[in-house]
């Protein structure tokens, strides 16, 4: 044994560069890997995930009165743990940007417990009457920052001491229980976790178990906040799922490249052991150690490596659904830590199986020249093609080692796949945005009455002009192009979630652009986004009712637009007369000419009515949009560079297995840049073969995950989300191939073109 | 310009280091156009890293090489490609083709890295295969070629270009006594009608019988020359 060792150590050391390879093909398809599998574990789960931390109730149930008897259906059988009784009431707050929408507040002396255990993500946990803590998903930012007073109907005030996140959405806001006592509480809520709760009969059978004889006002199950969730997740599945496998297909055919690689190149050297007297197996030994060694390190760096990256990552993707810590599952590693190295233990027994069946005479002449019937005949026509030498030449080196070259391709086709698909996905997405948030450069918008319950505590200065006066002034100021009036209603919609109401006066092109149908002008006419239509099950043509102060009336949906939020209806002037006549605009929209100066409008503005403030343009874009931008350029970049890293490695051994070669063209004058032009070209025309298999995979790709990705948001499958390959992105995102090839080989074909060769001519 | 204007090959106190041993120490040697010296000296000695300075294959630690008049230690590493590509042919022991060429797209490689068209080449590489009596093997693939074959084609691609010096480490070494013997009389011929031909060989009759001059190579440093009268 210990002459395999020193034989593996002194080749690996001899090796260096092969060696310092395998370790770092191995450490970044590790990397590769375990954030391949951590966005498809995390993107299948975070709802699980963050209910599972919280230990979040499975069902949580508001009875009537105090809550006297509720604490004994904790015994109940179907109970596997219970928290409550919690008295909770419901508030007025007198602003609020849930619109429509009363605050539920409950009495909690703490945020742990055996239920729904809240995380606590900023500020502390209130103590004290007078302290509310709020409920948000930790980062998103609602109304109301720390430190802030919420007024409540009733001329209570609290002050905003901390924000927590219940994932079973148990309350709005909490309160001290003594707290909850001065508010008069009318309910009490009870937070359930079952034995059983997989399915919603499950649920359903358990609730009647433990609400049985008990003046039961609602329940909310988990299954239904999860289903919501799910919808909004849906959105990356489709594309982490297909990056996820791309990851793992690269790697698994990067590290079986370098690997069959190292062991292929090293048959010379195992004709020399054998002809030492090694036997076949202590030959097979070297073999493994020399590489499974730098593999296993690399390995074990690659999962650090990997989880550096994707915790971050996945936190940030989450961040919504109340998750403060991303943990990737236990197995992720383990299957990473012990699934690279199998891969690398297989490809290097198979690869030097072969070995040990050749000869030693066998093994010493494979080692160095590989001929094979195609190859000759392809570099027979190549010498006559009036090309460049070293062009020609450097195009016949593929067909040497076909196999080697089809890994080699085949991880530069997954490279340009991603490319293609990534680069597809980010214009889809981009393209959607910009056609349902118009660019907002040229775009003025400025508010004159907030509308009932705007958020924001600052009070704003009153219009001195009225309506119309307003709008003939923005009208008549330099610059502007167009104007248009809106007002803004939150109203109730019969059998289903509130929405917003969106009165529009003026000038058309400032409102959103109509897919199908047309603009509202009659009355009794309205215009709704797709997922309007998706998630109330509507359809063009419907008629919807609403509810304002107490009157309902029936409205027809005459047209789709193009917006995202769901919650959004649009309407003619007309109808905000007939609905609640005498209504002042509260917003105006301005469109500058192009070059106009915002600034000086907007002052011109305030100067002929100091109560229109300017409202700041929105900044980015969605985080959805921008996380999944994120995501695709990420995966390209990681992914594109793992390809490159096979070409490198492919060229290492190329120039390695043929530097009796590259020495003989250099001793009959071939120049440092020609053997170099000659090595980046053998890979090049692999980018080129890959760039063209590569390009069409990802359109199709695209074209199966961008509708599912769309249809997951309930929006519309756009053209402008599927059109996207338009000639110059096919031209640039065709060269990806050879751009992936050319930086990959440039440095070892420099280095090939510079090395020394004199040794290598006179010996055999 | 040289001390000799008929001198083709000028080194000057040639020293060669490698990290461990001294491969050159000191030499130096003049070869004039025309001759063919044969260097001999014991394994290690350093004949083929003269071989390689002369090549521009490899630069000495110190001392000059001038060739042609030219100062190899001047040149760039494509400087000393395009002299090799112009003024040197070399022939190696184990022939280096490349083996997934057919003969005479072996010996035409040469000539197309100069920009010649792959037609032109072919017609010349098919001419210098006819010279050599191999014009019937053209197609062949070097695996499937005969040693002597081989060193046949590989001569032929050396005097592609039309070398002013032709360089040959052990050119018969690998081959049987008959077929090391063609070779030997191919250069003799060569140099008959004018080539400059340096030859390092491990075979005195070979040496004495093709070489006008014999040098002998110890340590690195020449211990003796020699005027040979050759025995044909
Ligand atoms: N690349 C190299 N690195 C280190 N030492 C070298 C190298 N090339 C040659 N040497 C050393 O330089 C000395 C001369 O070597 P060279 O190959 O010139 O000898 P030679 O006369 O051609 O021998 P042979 O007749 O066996 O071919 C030897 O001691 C050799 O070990
Ligand atoms: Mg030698």
């Amino acid at each position: 044994m210990s002459a395999v060792w020193r034989v593996a150590r002194a080749a690996a050391r001899r090796r260096r560069l092969q060696t310092i390879v395998i370790g770092v093909v191995v450490g970044v398809s590790t990397a590769t890997m375990v954030l391949a599998l951590g966005l498809l574990t995390s993107a299948s789960a975070p709802f699980d995930r963050a209910h599972q931390q919280q230990s979040g109730a499975h069902l949580v149930a508001v009875f009537d009165g105090p809550g006297d008897g509720l604490a004994e259906t904790a015994g109940r059988p179907a109970v596997a743990a219970a928290a409550g009784p919690f008295a909770q009431v419901t508030v007025d707050v007198a602003m609020t940007s849930r619109i429509g929408m009363p605050l539920t507040v409950a009495g909690r002396a703490d945020p742990g417990g055996a239920v729904d255990r809240l995380t606590v993500w900023q500020g502390r946990w209130a103590d004290a009457p007078g302290e509310i803590v709020l409920n948000e998903p930790p980062g998103e930012r609602g109304p109301w920052s720390l430190g802030e007073r919420v007024d409540v109907a009733g001329g209570r005030t609290f002050t905003v001491v901390g924000f927590a996140y219940s994932v079973s959405r148990s309350a709005d806001a909490w309160v001290t229980p003594a707290q909850m006592s001065a508010l008069n509480p009318d309910s009490a809520q009870m937070l359930y976790r079952f034995t059983a709760a997989g399915t919603a009969e499950e649920i359903a059978a358990a609730e009647t178990a433990v609400t049985a004889g008990l003046p039961l006002l609602g329940t909310q199950s988990y299954l239904t906040l999860k289903q919501e969730v799910a919808a909004e997740t849906a959105v990356y599945i489709p594309l982490l799922i297909v990056f996820g496998v791309l990851g793992m297909a690269v790697a698994v055919l990067i590290v079986a490249n370098v690997i069959s690689g190292a062991v292929v190149a090293g048959y010379r050297h195992i004709g020399v052991l054998k002809a030492l007297g090694f036997t076949s197996n202590q030959v097979l030994a070297v073999y493994l150690l020399m590489v499974t060694v730098p593999a296993v390190v690399g390995c074990v760096l690659g999962a650090v490596l990997g989880h550096v990256t994707a915790v971050p990552l996945l936190a940030d993707a989450f961040a919504g659904f109340g998750t403060t810590e991303i943990a990737i599952d236990a197995w992720v590693y383990a299957l990473a830590a012990l699934g690279m190295p199998a891969v690398v233990v297989v490809t290097a027994l198979l690869a030097a199986l072969r070995a040990r069946g050749l000869s030693a005479a066998q093994a010493i002449s494979a080692g160095s020249a590989p001929s094979v019937g195609r190859a000759l005949a392809v570099q027979r026509v190549l010498s006559g093609a009036r090309l460049p030498r070293s062009v020609s030449l450097g195009l016949g080196v593929p067909f040497a080692r076909p196999a080697r070259s089809a890994l080699t391709l085949a991880a530069i086709v997954l490279g340009v796949m991603t490319v293609t698909l990534a680069s597809g996905v980010t214009t889809s997405v981009t393209s959607y945005r910009a056609a349902v948030e118009p660019p907002t450069e040229n775009r003025v918008e400025l508010l004159a009455a907030p509308p009932r319950g705007f958020p924001g505590p600052q009070r704003l200065p009153e219009p001195t002009l009225s309506d119309a006066e307003d709008e003939a002034l923005l009208r008549s100021l330099p610059g502007a192009a167009a104007v248009a009036a809106v007002a803004r209603l939150p109203v109730g919609v019969v059998g289903g979630d509130p929405a917003e109401v969106y009165f529009h006066r003026g000038d058309r092109d400032l409102g959103p652009v109509v897919l199908s149908g047309h603009w509202p002008a009659a009355p009794d006419e309205v215009a709704v986004p797709s997922r309007f239509l998706n998630q109330r099950g509507l359809s063009l043509g419907d008629a919807i009712t609403v509810e304002f102060d107490g009157d309902r009336t029936r409205l027809r949906v005459v047209g789709v637009v193009l917006t995202n939020p769901a919650d959004e209806v649009y309407a003619s002037w007309s109808a905000l007369t007939a609905l609640a006549p005498g209504t002042r605009a509260h917003s105006y929209l301005v469109e500058l000419r192009p070059g106009s100066d915002r600034q000086a409008y907007v002052d011109a503005a305030a100067d002929g009515d100091p109560g229109l403030t300017p409202i700041p343009p929105d900044e980015g874009g969605s985080s959805q949009a921008v996380v999944l931008i994120g995501f695709a350029t990420l995966m390209t970049l990681v992914l594109a560079a793992v390809s490159a890293l096979g070409v490198f490695n492919t060229v290492v051994l190329i120039s390695r297995e043929r530097r009796r070669d590259l020495g003989m063209l250099k001793s009959i004058g071939m120049t440092p840049r020609q053997v170099t032009v000659m090595m980046v070209t053998s890979m090049g025309v692999l980018g080129v073969v890959g760039g063209l298999i590569g390009l069409p995979l990802g359109v199709a790709a695209h074209a199966l995950i961008a509708p599912a990705m769309m249809r997951a948001a309930q929006a519309d499958v756009l053209d402008i989300v599927m059109d996207v390959y338009h000639a110059p992105l096919l031209a640039l995102l065709a060269l990806a191939g050879v751009v992936i090839a050319v930086l990959g080989a440039y440095l070892p074909a420099r280095g090939a073109g510079r090395a020394t060769i004199a040794e290598v001519l006179h010996t055999e | 310009m040289t001390s000799d204007d008929s001198a083709v090959v000028e080194l000057t106190d040639v020293r060669k280091e490698y990290s461990d041993s001294v491969a050159l120490d000191g030499l130096s040697l003049t070869i004039r156009a025309g001759e063919a010296v044969a260097v001999m000296g014991p394994s290690g000695s350093g004949k083929s890293t003269l071989l390689n300075m002369v090549a521009g294959l490899d630069r000495p630690t110190s001392g000059s090489v001038v060739v042609n008049g030219e100062d190899l230690g001047r040149l760039s590493e494509t400087g000393l490609a395009l002299y090799r590509r112009r003024r040197i042919g070399m022939i190696f022991q184990f022939f280096n083709l490349l083996d997934d060429l057919p003969a005479l797209d072996n010996v035409a490689l040469a000539a197309q890295l100069t920009g010649t068209s792959p037609a032109q080449a072919r017609r010349r590489a098919l001419e210098l295969l006819d010279e050599l009596g191999i014009a019937g093997r053209r197609n062949v693939y070097p695996a499937r070629l005969s040693g002597g074959e081989r060193q046949r084609v590989a001569v032929a691609r050396a005097l592609m270009n039309r070398p002013a010096l032709l360089l040959a480490d052990e050119p018969t070494g690998a081959l049987d006594s008959r077929a090391g013997e063609q070779v030997m009389d191919l250069l003799l011929d060569l140099n008959q009608i004018g080539q400059t031909l340096l030859l390092v060989t491990h075979d005195e009759g070979l040496a004495t019988r093709c070489a006008s001059r014999l040098v002998e190579v110890v340590d690195g440093r020449v211990a003796r020359e020699s005027r040979l009268e050759r025995t044909p």
